[in-house]
């Protein structure tokens, strides 16, 4: 029983350091994925601009500030306190990494943050995001389309493990959301260079 | 039903190492496992002329990111960077060389396909007197304009054990869950590092 005393210890105290009233949990800074990188260093895109990005007009404020998990704790983003304003940031960050990034392109990236939440349940946690960008050149439509992308993962009975894994877990699908539209052989066609 | 109890005590502790590393002192001791050596910055080899490089550092819990670790340990991997001598910046112009760090943590006593495919090589104790937790470093350096990064991959653990209790074999004790981890990162790195150093399609 050593064991079970030796990590009842060890989540007792993480617990205490991680959880003393409610938590609010911070994201990191947006950052990119190599992965990415690699895939638009090797595409022929022009540099794009990113103009703006909000929270869908038919979902309440509250859906771009937080995520409540388990009750009192929450996720939240660095960016101006908005996740609408972190997946314009995640994309922007990936842009720049494979050199695509230029404020004052005529072509510009808009986005619309449609879903976000994330469940720290006890035995399986899931979390969604989704968005809808629309690419324009010079005024015109050359792109609109909605990307929804989700996760789940196992979910522990206890707090100090389950809400920090949410919170990592939600992070992570702006780089999904955002890989998935910058693989889009659509998108990459409406960057294209003319 | 008690081993599956069990089985959920161990994959809360060993996944709260990080977590607890600032509170957890008194009966718990801390071991870095012998496998893993660190390389000082005078082992390490001379790069001839150091480019810029963009650095992206994250510490993964389960391949998930970990923001507070991720922040916890920033300043520390960015002076080892800098002290490596490998390169001459670390803030590249957009579209130059990346230098992208992954330390992920697995823990290695919950019995995960992960946990199993890490264990080869350390010096894992006995079963009811130690926890471990491995980490496994991803290095990868992309050259700018290049669209296939050079990636190297290099694996650590941390031992725990609660009072008394030996230590796995062969490993080196230190004062403190926090001292444990910087440690653990600063050598994971070192050895990343070293290997990308001596790759001719590095320089």
């Amino acid at each position: 029983m050593k064991i079970i005393r030796l990590l009842t210890l060890a989540a007792g105290l993480a617990a205490s350091l991680q959880l003393t009233g409610c938590a609010n949990i911070s994201m990191s800074q947006p950052k990119a994925a190599l992965e990415t990188t690699t895939a638009l260093r090797g595409t022929t895109m022009a540099p794009a601009a990113i103009g703006k990005f909000s929270l869908d007009s038919s979902r309440p404020a509250d859906v771009d500030k937080s995520i409540g998990l388990r009750g009192g704790n929450s996720v939240k983003s660095p960016i101006d306190d908005s996740f609408s304003q972190y997946l314009r940031e995640s994309l922007r960050v990936e842009l720049e990494a494979a050199g695509l990034f230029d404020a004052a392109s005529k072509t510009v990236i808009n986005g619309t943050l449609t879903q976000s939440e994330a469940d720290a349940a006890i035995g399986t946690g899931t979390a969604k995001l989704g968005a809808r960008f629309v690419v324009t050149r010079a005024g015109s439509v050359k792109y609109d389309k909605e990307w929804i992308v989700d996760d789940s993962w196992e979910s522990s009975f206890v707090g100090a493990t389950a809400i920090p894994l949410a919170a990592a877990h939600y992070e992570g699908l702006y780089r999904k959301l955002t890989g998935k539209l910058l693989a889009d052989p659509q998108f990459q066609a409406a960057l294209a260079k003319e | 039903m008690t081993s599956s109890f069990s089985l959920g005590l161990r994959r809360l502790g060993v996944s709260l190492l990080i977590g607890a590393s600032a509170t957890l002192t008194g009966c718990a001791s801390f071991y870095l496992d012998p496998a893993t050596r660190d390389v000082s910055t005078a082992e390490m080899p001379k790069v001839a002329q150091p480019q810029p490089v963009k650095l992206n550092f994250e510490f993964q819990t389960r391949g998930a990111p970990n923001s507070r670790a991720t922040e916890h340990l920033q300043g520390a991997v960015t002076e080892q960077i800098k002290a490596s001598g490998m390169f001459s910046t670390l803030d590249a112009a957009p579209g130059g060389a990346i230098l992208d760090i992954k330390l992920n943590n697995i823990p290695l006593n919950d019995g995960s396909p992960a946990a199993k495919g890490f264990v080869t090589g350390f010096s894992l104790g006995l079963v009811g007197s130690s926890v471990a937790d491995g980490y496994e470093c991803k290095l990868s350096y992309l050259a700018p304009g290049q669209t296939v990064p050079i990636v190297k991959l290099t694996r650590h653990a941390i031992h725990t054990t609660l009072g008394a209790a030996n230590p796995p074999p062969g490993t080196v004790h230190v004062d403190s869950a926090n001292e444990a981890v910087l440690k653990m990162t600063h050598a994971i790195i070192s050895n990343a590092l070293r290997d990308l150093a001596q790759d001719p399609a590095f320089h």
